[in-house]
C-alpha cells in the first residue's frame, strides 16, 4: 500500500499555503482509500453496472433469440431442456461518472474556517478516492450559473490536476442551484454520481434542482456545508448581519430569544434537508462545525 | 386663552431631542453572514409569538403621536380662558338679567356664551381648584357650592336660564366673594355680565379680587316699556278700549316699526311708528274688546314688528322678551258677587251702587245642592249668619257669623257695646277707612292664630281677614245694621276696597303676579296636578303641595293658561324692568379704582370651534394610521 500521492510533475503547482497538499491531509486520504474500496469497488475498466444489460461475467436474464443475435450467447443448456433458442444476457458495466458540483457562492467564503476551504477538502477527498477507484471524475463549480468546469476523466494522474482545480475555485456570485443544476444537464452528462457540496442557503431552495438530477438518472449525493457559527450562534451583542450574497442587512439582537429561534430555523432546515434525503433515498453528510470532513466522508462511505 | 405661565413652553424644547431618539438610527456592528435567509425566518417568527411588534420609529408614526397627543391635549381644554392657578378657587357668577337673552348674529344668546365660558372655567379647573357658580338674578342664588366636582358645576350651568328682570349683581358678587372669604391665594370672583347693567357693582372691602368678564356685543333695541288699557265705551261701542303704549329705543339710529294689538290671534289694531334715535315715544290704540263666546273678557297683547315681520314669526330684534306685553282688558272688571243667606241692605246697596258688580242671590241650602260637576262660583261670595264648613274658592266675606266658627276664625259670645280702639290703617282693605265715629251695639270678638286683625275693640277683634293660597276672607264680627257704620262713609269705602281686591284677585285668576320667568304660584288642593299652557303653546304641569302648586316657566312673555281644579285661570308675565331694553354696555365697578375698571375685560369668543378641529385630527390620524397599518408602512 503506497502512502504517496502521485502528483504529475508537469502540471502546475499548487498555490502557496494550499492545504490540499498538507501531509497530514494526505495521510487521511490514504486511510480513507482503503475505505473506499468499499464503496467504489472493480478494477480500472469500472466497477459499477450499469442499466443497460451488456457483456460483463454477470448473468442477468434470458430473452427469445432473434436473428442476428450472437449465436456464442445462445444457452445451450437451456436449449437441451427446453427445446428453444434462448440468449444469455449480463449485466452490462462501465466507469462510474462522479461529478463533484461544488459550490462557490460568496456565502462560502465566509465561517471560520471558511467554507470553502472544508467544500475543497471534501472535493479532493472525493474525488480522490474516485480516481484511486478508476472512476471518472469530474468538478463543476457553481453559484448562480456553472463555472469553467473541470472535465470528467480518469486515472490516478488527475489527482494533481483535480487538486490545483480545486485549489483555484474562488467564491463570488449568489447561489442559484436550480440554474446551476439547469446548466449542468445542459451538456447531456453521462448519469452518474453528483456529489453536490453546498450550504444550500439558496432562496430558490434545493428541492427542485436535486429532483431534477434524480428525473435525468443522476444520484445526488448531499454535502451539506455549515459553519459552526450558523449552527450555534454565540449569543450576546447587537449585530447588522449583512448577507455577502444579496447584501441583505437584518438587525438583531442575540438576546436568548432570538438565538432560540435561530436555532429552532436551523433545526427545522437541517430536519428538512435531512428529511428530504432520506425521502429520495439520497445520502446526506453534514459537514462543517463540529464535523470534520474526515467524519463527513466516514459517514458517508459507511452509509 | 391665557397661559399662566408661558415660560413653561420652554420645555417644548424637549422635543427636539425626542424626536432626534426617534430619527436616528442605533449603531450596531456590521456582521458579514452567509446567509440572512434564517435568520430573517427567525425574526420572522419572534414577531409572530409577541402580541406586540418591535417599535419602528417611523416619522410618520411620531408624527401620529405628536397630533393625538395634540389633539387629545386640546379635547381636554387645558387651559381655557380665564384658567386659575393650582389650588385656587374660582366663583363664577353669571348675569341671569332679561338682558341676557339677547341673541347675536351667529344666533347665541349672551346667556350662551357666559355658559360656555363658566363650562370651560369650571369644567377645567387647576389641581386642588375649586369652582362655585351664582346665579344673579332678582335674587343671588347658589346654583353650585364650592366643589371641586366640575361635572356637578358644569351641570349647574347648564340648567341656567335667564330671568326676566333686572339682576342683583351686587348681592352676587358680595354672596360669592363672602363664600371665599379665606380661600387660597390666587383664587377670585369671575362676574361673567353682559355689561347691561345701570347699577354699579361694588367690589370695595371684598376680600377677593372680582374680574368682570363681558360676554355679547352692544346691540340696537327697541321694546315696550309699558301697556295699559282703558275702557272707553261709547254709544255705538260699548265695548272699546284705549290701549295706552309706551316704547322706547336704546339705537343711535331712528326706526320705523309697528305696533300690533290682538287678541288670540285676531289683529284688532295697529299703528306705525317712527321710532327717534335713543329716545320714547308713546301712543294710544283704539279697540273694540267685546268678551269671548263663554263671556270671558279677553286678554290683550301688543307686540312689535317691521315691515317684514308683521306676522311675528321671526323675531323683531336681538331683544325678544319687550318685543310683547299683555294685559287684561277692562272686561275683567265686571265681578259676579253671590249673597249667601239673610240680606243685609246696607251692604247690598254699597254692592248695587258699582256698575263692574253683578248681583247674585242665593242661599246656603241652594249651594248645597248643587253637583260636584257645577261651576265654581268665579267671584265674590259674601255670606251672612251660617257659613259652610270650608271657604269657596277666591274670595269671600262673612258678616255676623251666626255659628261658633267662621271658617278658621273661632267667634266668641256676643259682646255689648264694644268700643272701638284702633283700626288697621296700613292695610289695604282699610284703605282711607276711619273707625273713628262708629258705634257697635253688639258684636262677637273674632280669634284666630293667622288673621290679621282689622279692626280692635275692647272686647277684641270684632273684624279680621286672613288670606289663604287660593284666596282671603273677612270677616266682620256684628251686623252692620247694629251699628251705625252704615251711616258713614268709611262702611263704603271698606267694602269697596274688598270689591277692588276682589276683582284685582279674579283678574289675575288667583295667580299672585310676579316677575318674568319666575315660577307660577297656583293656588289647588293638595296633589291635585295642574296643567300650564305657555304662550307658546307647551304644556308644563305640576302638583299642588300644601295649597299651591309652582310651576317653573321661562322668561317668555305672553299669557299662560292655567288648568286647575276645574278652574280655567290665566297669569300675565311681562317684562316689567324697563332699563333692560337696553343693551349697550354701561357697568362701573365702584371701590376699586382704575385697576378695578380694566379689570372690565370683554370675554373671548367661545364659540369652541377648535374641538371639532381636534376631533376632525383625531379621525383623521385613526384613518391614516388604518391605511398605513393596511399598506404595512408602519
Amino acid at each position: 500500500m503506497s502512502s504517496a500521492v502521485v502528483v504529475d510533475a508537469d502540471e502546475p503547482r499548487l498555490r502557496p499555503g494550499s492545504s490540499l497538499l498538507e501531509p497530514e491531509f494526505l495521510r487521511r486520504l490514504e486511510r480513507l482509500k482503503l475505505l473506499a474500496r468499499r464503496r467504489f469497488r472493480g478494477a480500472a475498466s469500472g466497477s459499477r453496472r450499469a442499466r443497460a444489460k451488456g457483456s460483463s461475467a454477470e448473468f442477468a436474464d434470458h430473452r427469445p433469440y432473434a436473428p442476428g443475435d450472437d449465436t456464442r450467447r445462445i444457452d445451450w443448456n437451456a436449449y437441451a431442456r427446453l427445446g428453444e433458442l434462448v440468449m444469455r444476457l449480463y449485466v452490462a458495466e462501465q466507469d462510474l461518472a462522479v461529478t463533484l458540483l461544488i459550490d462557490r457562492s460568496a456565502s462560502l467564503g465566509v465561517g471560520s474556517p471558511p467554507k470553502i476551504d472544508v467544500a475543497r477538502r471534501v472535493a479532493a477527498a472525493l474525488g480522490y478516492l474516485a480516481l484511486a477507484q478508476g472512476e471518472r471524475v469530474g468538478v463543476v463549480p457553481f453559484a448562480a450559473g456553472v463555472g469553467r468546469p473541470l472535465e470528467p476523466g480518469r486515472g490516478r494522474a488527475r489527482v494533481g490536476k483535480l487538486l490545483r482545480y480545486l485549489d483555484s475555485v474562488e467564491v463570488d456570485g449568489t447561489t442559484d442551484l436550480g440554474r446551476a443544476v439547469d446548466a449542468f444537464l445542459a451538456r447531456r452528462p453521462r448519469p452518474g454520481l453528483v456529489c453536490v457540496l453546498s450550504d444550500l442557503l439558496d432562496p430558490g431552495g434545493f428541492r427542485r434542482p436535486l429532483d431534477r438530477l434524480i428525473s435525468e438518472g443522476h444520484e445526488p449525493a448531499i454535502f451539506h456545508i455549515l459553519d459552526a457559527e450558523e449552527l450555534d450562534p454565540t449569543p450576546g451583542g447587537d449585530f447588522a448581519l449583512v448577507d455577502v450574497e444579496r447584501g441583505t442587512r437584518v438587525e438583531v439582537s442575540l438576546d436568548q430569544h432570538a438565538i432560540a429561534a435561530y436555532r429552532a430555523r436551523v433545526t427545522a432546515f437541517l430536519a428538512d434537508v435531512g428529511g428530504y434525503a432520506r425521502s429520495r433515498g439520497l445520502s446526506h453528510v453534514r459537514v462543517g462545525g463540529d464535523v470534520d470532513f474526515e467524519d463527513a466522508l466516514l459517514t458517508y462511505l459507511r452509509s | 386663552m391665557r397661559l399662566l405661565s408661558p415660560l413653561s413652553l420652554a420645555w417644548l424644547g424637549l422635543l427636539v431631542p425626542l424626536v432626534l431618539l426617534y430619527v436616528l438610527r442605533r449603531r450596531r456592528e456590521e456582521r458579514s453572514v452567509g446567509s440572512t435567509l434564517l435568520w430573517e425566518a427567525a425574526l420572522r417568527d419572534l414577531r409572530a409569538e409577541r402580541p406586540w411588534r418591535r417599535l419602528i420609529p417611523h416619522l410618520s408614526l411620531l408624527l401620529q403621536i405628536l397630533v393625538l397627543l395634540a389633539a387629545a391635549f386640546a379635547l381636554a381644554r387645558p387651559a381655557g380662558l380665564g384658567a386659575a392657578p393650582s389650588g385656587a378657587y374660582l366663583a363664577v357668577v353669571i348675569d341671569r338679567s332679561a338682558s341676557m337673552a339677547t341673541r347675536d348674529a351667529q344666533g347665541q344668546t349672551r346667556l350662551e356664551r357666559a355658559q360656555g365660558v363658566a363650562r370651560s372655567l369650571l369644567g377645567g379647573l387647576p389641581p386642588g381648584g375649586r369652582g362655585m357658580l351664582v346665579g344673579a338674578g332678582r335674587n343671588a342664588l347658589v346654583l353650585g357650592a364650592l366643589s371641586s366636582d366640575q361635572v356637578a358645576l358644569v351641570r349647574g350651568v347648564d340648567v341656567l336660564d335667564v330671568e326676566g328682570g333686572a339682576a342683583d349683581l351686587n348681592a352676587a358678587v358680595a354672596l360669592a366673594a363672602e363664600r371665599l372669604a379665606g380661600a387660597p391665594r390666587g383664587s377670585r370672583v369671575l362676574l361673567l355680565t353682559d355689561g347691561a347693567e345701570s347699577a354699579p357693582v361694588t367690589v370695595e372691602g371684598l376680600t377677593v379680587p372680582v374680574e368682570v368678564r363681558r360676554v355679547g356685543a352692544p346691540a340696537d333695541n327697541t321694546g315696550l316699556l309699558a301697556l295699559d288699557v282703558r275702557a272707553d265705551p261709547s254709544p255705538g261701542h260699548p265695548d272699546r278700549a284705549s290701549l295706552f303704549v309706551r316704547l322706547g329705543r336704546t339705537a343711535e339710529t331712528p326706526r320705523q316699526v309697528y305696533v300690533l294689538a290682538s287678541v288670540g290671534d285676531a289683529l284688532v289694531a295697529s299703528r306705525r311708528v317712527d321710532m327717534p334715535a335713543r329716545g320714547e315715544t308713546s301712543l294710544m290704540l283704539a279697540a273694540d274688546l267685546p268678551p269671548d263666546a263663554d263671556g270671558r273678557a279677553p286678554f290683550v297683547s301688543v307686540r312689535l314688528a317691521d315691515a317684514h315681520g308683521a306676522s311675528g314669526a321671526e323675531p323683531f330684534d336681538a331683544q325678544p322678551l319687550d318685543d310683547l306685553r299683555v294685559a287684561p282688558s277692562p272686561g275683567l272688571r265686571r265681578l259676579p258677587v253671590f249673597l249667601v243667606g239673610p240680606r243685609i241692605a246696607s251692604i247690598e246697596r254699597v254692592l248695587r251702587s258699582d256698575p263692574d258688580v253683578e248681583l247674585f242671590e242665593t242661599t246656603l241650602a241652594r249651594l248645597a245642592e248643587r253637583d260636584d260637576d257645577a261651576p265654581v262660583l268665579d267671584g265674590l261670595v259674601i255670606y251672612s249668619g251660617e257659613v259652610p264648613d270650608a271657604p269657596p274658592p277666591g274670595d269671600s266675606i262673612v258678616v255676623a257669623p251666626s255659628g261658633p266658627t267662621a271658617f278658621e276664625l273661632a267667634v266668641g259670645s256676643p259682646t255689648e257695646a264694644p268700643r272701638v280702639v284702633s283700626w288697621a290703617e296700613d292695610d289695604p282693605r282699610m284703605r282711607f277707612v276711619s273707625m273713628a265715629d262708629v258705634h257697635i251695639v253688639s258684636a262677637r270678638p273674632l280669634r284666630a292664630p293667622g288673621a290679621h286683625s282689622l279692626v280692635e275693640t275692647n272686647a277684641g277683634p270684632v273684624v279680621a281677614a286672613y288670606e289663604r293660597a287660593a284666596g282671603e276672607t273677612t270677616v266682620v264680627g256684628f251686623d252692620p245694621g247694629d251699628s251705625d257704620w252704615p251711616t258713614q262713609p268709611s262702611f263704603v269705602v271698606f267694602f269697596r276696597d274688598l270689591l277692588e281686591r276682589a276683582r284685582t284677585h279674579r283678574a289675575r285668576g288667583g295667580v299672585p303676579a310676579a316677575g318674568l320667568g319666575e315660577a307660577l304660584s297656583v293656588p289647588a288642593p293638595d296633589g291635585e296636578q295642574v296643567r300650564v299652557t305657555t304662550p307658546a303653546g307647551a304644556e308644563l304641569h305640576a302638583r299642588s303641595r300644601g295649597g299651591l302648586a309652582l310651576v317653573p316657566i321661562g322668561a317668555e312673555p305672553g299669557v299662560y293658561r292655567v288648568d286647575a281644579s276645574g278652574r280655567q285661570l290665566a297669569a300675565l308675565r311681562n317684562l316689567d324692568a324697563p332699563e333692560e331694553v337696553d343693551l349697550g354696555n354701561r357697568i362701573t365697578l365702584v371701590g376699586g379704582g382704575t385697576a378695578s375698571t380694566q379689570r372690565i375685560a370683554q370675554a373671548e369668543d367661545h364659540r369652541e370651534s377648535w374641538p371639532w378641529l381636534a376631533l376632525l385630527g383625531l379621525v383623521f390620524v385613526l384613518l391614516e394610521a388604518g391605511w398605513a397599518t393596511r399598506r404595512g408602512a408602519a
